[in-house]
């Protein structure tokens, strides 16, 4: 039975129809993200599996039992908000404790199970400091502390990171995954990040405007975007997505965009029936791109460098085939600078093919 | 004209401008405290009523005395014991009325707006109106008597209010506590609404009731404000005169609801005892200046 | 619901009672029996209505005078008080004129009880000869005031980020066309709340108004005491009095209360 169980969500806020129609299950052990651009109705859905919001339609399932009538005390649910909201004027040691007190816990009992928390989540040593004297990294573990404290059934993390500077964030996420695995709680994940999303979860619902455009594991979602929103969405530096055109020459067929001419005859098997009268983008990461100075490859496009950024182990290069501006990422390659004329090639198994507005066709 | 120029422009001036800005204060200022007090200081030194036939500024200089006097005058003793009971009945009372109400507000109920004005305008009614209004509800045929105390303990239940001095001053603390209480309500219940609603949210997510949440949240984060309030409140009700005055104007008899406020103006102005008024006032002054030099001291420490 | 009695209690009470004949004074019923509205009516008109030798003289006279003079010292005194205080606020504020002593005496003015200025303002102002006249009175009611001025304008001026300001001087602009053409426009509300508010806290301004008028310049809660000494038993008038008089008050404090919630304490304290 999935831990969690959400069906057919909405709430509207007034007219505005913050949650449309939101579906989607979590079972134990695994942490599913609810990744999207502000507005899209994450944090909402998060904060009504939370209790803090009741929905306009729709239901909520937590091991089996529907609780939407049951309030957020008593859901025993996790929730860590955006801003933690530690209580400003307890310790470190009452803010986790705070909900062990609530419950009546017996104080030998409640010490242990506070100090385990604690060397969990690396705050043993602040133990007596207020809640209003700590740091923002301080004071998210504490955030997260005093809601796994109390065993529940499922935590919820409200963009866990996005307070946080650049050089902290790379850190916490890295111990935020660390958690997550020795603690294997079924966790919800809202964030704008897609890199956080990748890094730390199973499977991403990436939503926008209220509804769930795509769900599935993390690979899944990258490498087989159904959408062109979740293709642009999901991937640092964005997907490389060029109108084309399909044109059949003999057995050939290839996708032609100007001077970018793409073969794909192997897949023609794959598109037909599926493209007929429609306009097509084609879509390519940077990193599915691979460059050389010679033409290795019969299929390789010429195109002229405009910029290189050196971000570490490997480049982007900004291309122009002709006039369109394309993005690479690669190794570094010692003699080529702005101008330079370079060779790409296209992965054919990483392209994607998008009906101009929805869906894609092949891998 | 050259002058007007010049002055035009220095007018516009910010450090002109900062030294103008406070002028008009400072005038006002120096007209109704600065000159008063010098005088005060002065006079306590000496010994003189208007009556007296001479100016003021002749007066004789008579030295300390004035303010040995001050030391051995029952009636300014007894009239700082009462003050100070009213204080310590009247400001918590009013403190723990005001926390309920407030507390009461927080949940939600129908015409909760309706209700916040009208609760609130005792406090607009001047003073001594509210007087008025309390010393014709415990007249003899008054409905606090008759309404209230004779349905409940018959006959025997009717009291004479303004004839019995206790009674008298319970009857000016309810006025006062009558006006008041909003005000307390009033801060508390801003300073509860006003604690994020954030933290709130995360205590109910771990599990706390609401009453739990009022007691271990909401009041913690307002300490400071509520000792704040009743510093105020305390404060305003040392000083208390209008109701008093109103009511029961010094109480049966002569003095037996005396006020400090109302002694030092009965030295004043009715008996014209004026340069003893001045040392007494001296003396008051500085007393309330010491006591809350020492009841904000705990407070600038913990602010820190 | 408890609360609702309670507070509504006295004033119903009076309400009552402006409306009574003189026989029912003393009766405990809370509707009269047969209203009347001659209780107003002697108020502005000295006459004796209220029959039968059993009282004293109705009131002697109409208490228009005392409103009118109510209506101009709380009316002067507010404006007064307002202008110096939003100027002296406003120094304060941004200049941080005065320093720390006009914060010093604003505290203090707070604080000590305002019986214990009256002896040697009683002197001081029969010196210059202020006893019982409307510059006196005036310039009591703006210092009592001015206070509270202050402290709410300060709280309204310092919501308004200074940058708009120094923006406007470094263009050129002299400090007065600053307050004139930026800090005003946005500090309105506010100052049109404190205003009312300090209209209000004059309106019932009693022991210094007691003290300096003899019989030119009584307001209306002095007159109020008067007839509670003098005329004791007129319970009638006397309620119609005091309602009369709590009349701006709660018109003023309705309006305000239309524009601020809770965010008008006197506690503004953080």
């Amino acid at each position: 039975m999935p831990k969690l169980e959400v069906k057919n969500l909405r709430k509207l806020f007034g007219t505005f129809e913050a949650v449309k129609d939101v579906s989607f299950q979590v079972e134990e052990k695994e942490t599913l993200c609810l990744l999207g651009p502000s507005g899209c109705g994450k944090t909402t859905t998060l904060r009504i599996i939370a209790g803090l919001e009741a929905p306009t339609s729709g239901e909520v399932f937590v091991d089996g039992v529907r609780v939407n009538d049951i309030p957020p005390q008593k859901r025993q649910i996790g929730l860590v908000f955006q801003d933690y909201a530690i209580f400003p004027h307890l310790s470190v040691f009452e803010n986790i404790a705070y909900g062990l007190r609530v419950r009546k816990t017996p104080g030998a009992q409640l010490k242990t199970k506070v100090h385990d928390a604690a060397s969990l989540i690396g705050v043993d040593r602040i133990l007596d400091v207020p809640g209003k004297k700590l740091g923002l990294s301080e004071m998210q573990r504490v955030a997260i502390g005093r809601s796994i404290v109390l065993d529940p059934k499922l935590l919820l993390l409200d963009e866990p990171l996005s307070n946080i500077d650049a050089k902290a964030r790379e850190r916490m996420r890295a111990e935020l995954g660390r958690l997550q695995k020795e603690i294997g709680i079924a966790t919800v994940y809202v964030t704008h990040d897609q890199l956080e999303a990748l890094t730390l979860a199973d499977r991403i619902a990436v939503m926008r405007n209220g509804l769930i455009e795509q769900i599935g594991t993390t690979g899944n979602i990258y490498d087989n975007a159904r959408t062109l929103f979740v293709a642009r969405f999901i991937g640092s530096p964005t997907m490389n997505l060029i109108d084309c055109e399909l044109t059949r020459s003999g057995k050939q067929v290839i996708l032609k965009s100007e001077d970018l001419v793409v073969d794909i005859t192997e897949l023609a098997e794959a598109i037909t029936g599926k493209v007929e009268g429609r306009e097509l983008i084609l879509g390519i990461r940077p990193e599915d791109i691979s460059l050389n100075i010679k033409k290795t490859n019969p299929r390789a496009i010429e195109a002229e460098v405009q910029l290189v950024e050196p971000i570490g182990a490997k480049s982007i290069y900004h291309l122009m085939i002709g006039r369109i501006a394309v993005l690479a990422k690669d190794y570094p390659m010692p003699d080529v600078n702005v101008g330079s004329r370079v060779w790409s090639t296209f992965n054919a198994d990483k392209l994607h093919v998008f009906d101009k507005k929805t869906e894609e066709a092949i891998l | 004209m050259k002058t007007a120029d010049r002055l035009t422009q220095w007018i516009g001036k910010t450090e002109s401008f900062k030294k103008l800005s406070t002028l008009p204060l400072n005038f006002v200022l120096n007209f109704v405290l600065i000159v008063p007090f010098a005088i005060m200081i002065f006079l306590s030194f000496t010994k003189w009523e208007p009556l007296s036939g001479y100016d003021w500024w002749h007066a004789p200089i008579a030295g300390v005395p004035r303010f040995v006097e001050a030391f051995g005058d029952t009636r300014l003793l007894w009239a700082l014991i009462r003050t100070t009971i009213f204080v310590a009945v009247v400001v918590p009372l009013e403190f723990l009325l005001g926390l309920g109400m407030a507390l009461l507000f927080l949940g939600d109920f129908r015409g909760k707006k309706a209700f916040t004005s009208v609760v609130m305008y005792p406090m607009m009614m001047p003073w001594v109106v509210v007087g008025l209004g309390f010393y014709l509800m415990f007249q003899y045929y008054g409905p606090v008597n008759l309404l209230l105390l004779k349905p409940m303990f018959g006959e025997g239940g009717v009291i004479d209010w303004f004839t019995n001095s206790a009674l008298a001053f319970v009857a000016v603390m309810i006025a006062d506590i009558w006006q008041w209480t909003p005000l307390m309500f009033l801060i508390i219940y801003a300073g509860l609404a006003a604690v994020p609603r954030r933290l709130i949210e995360a205590a109910q997510v771990l599990g706390a009731s609401s009453a739990r949440i009022v007691r271990t949240v909401r009041l913690p984060l307002i300490k400071p404000l509520l000792v704040v309030a009743l510093i105020i409140r305390g404060l305003e009700a040392f000083k208390v005169f209008d109701i008093v005055y109103i009511m029961t104007r010094g109480g049966p008899g002569v003095n037996s609801t005396e006020v400090v406020s109302l002694y030092v103006y009965n030295l004043s102005i009715v008996y014209h005892n004026t340069s003893y008024a001045c040392a007494v006032s001296l003396i008051i002054m500085i007393g309330i200046a010491l006591v809350t030099r020492l009841a904000i001291r705990p407070l600038e420490v913990r602010a820190e | 619901m408890v609360v609702l009695v309670w507070t509504l209690a006295p004033v119903a009470w009076m309400v009552s009672l402006s409306f009574k004949g003189p026989t029912e004074w003393y009766a405990p019923n809370v509707i009269p029996m047969t209203p009347t509205i001659d209780n107003y009516i002697s108020l502005f008109i000295p006459t004796n209505p209220v029959g039968g030798s059993f009282f004293f003289t109705s009131i002697t006279e109409p208490i228009t005078k005392p409103l009118i003079n109510s209506l101009i010292a709380a009316g002067l005194g507010t404006i007064f008080a307002v202008l110096i205080g939003f100027l002296a606020a406003y120094g304060v504020s941004r200049y941080r004129a005065g320093g720390t002593f006009v914060i010093f005496f604003t505290l203090l003015t707070r604080m000590l009880p305002g019986a214990t200025f009256v002896a040697p303002l009683m002197v001081f102002y029969a010196s210059i000869g202020f006893i019982d006249t409307y510059a006196g009175l005036i310039m009591l009611y703006t210092a009592v005031t001015l206070t509270y001025a202050i402290w709410l304008m300060k709280g309204f001026i310092d919501e308004i980020p200074p940058e708009w300001e120094e923006a406007a001087l470094l263009e050129g602009a002299s400090p007065w066309t600053v307050l004139r053409k930026i800090t005003i426009p946005l500090t309105k509300g506010g100052l049109v709340a404190s205003a009312l508010f300090i209209f209000i806290l004059n309106w019932s301004e009693f022991l210094f108004a007691l003290v300096i008028s003899v019989t030119q310049v009584t307001t209306l809660p002095v007159q109020i005491s008067k007839y509670v000494s003098a005329v004791g038993r007129m319970y009638g008038s006397m309620a119609a009095l005091g309602l009369v008089a709590t009349i701006p008050s709660l018109v003023l404090g309705y309006i305000i209360q239309k524009h601020l919630v809770t965010g008008f304490t006197f506690g503004r304290v953080r």
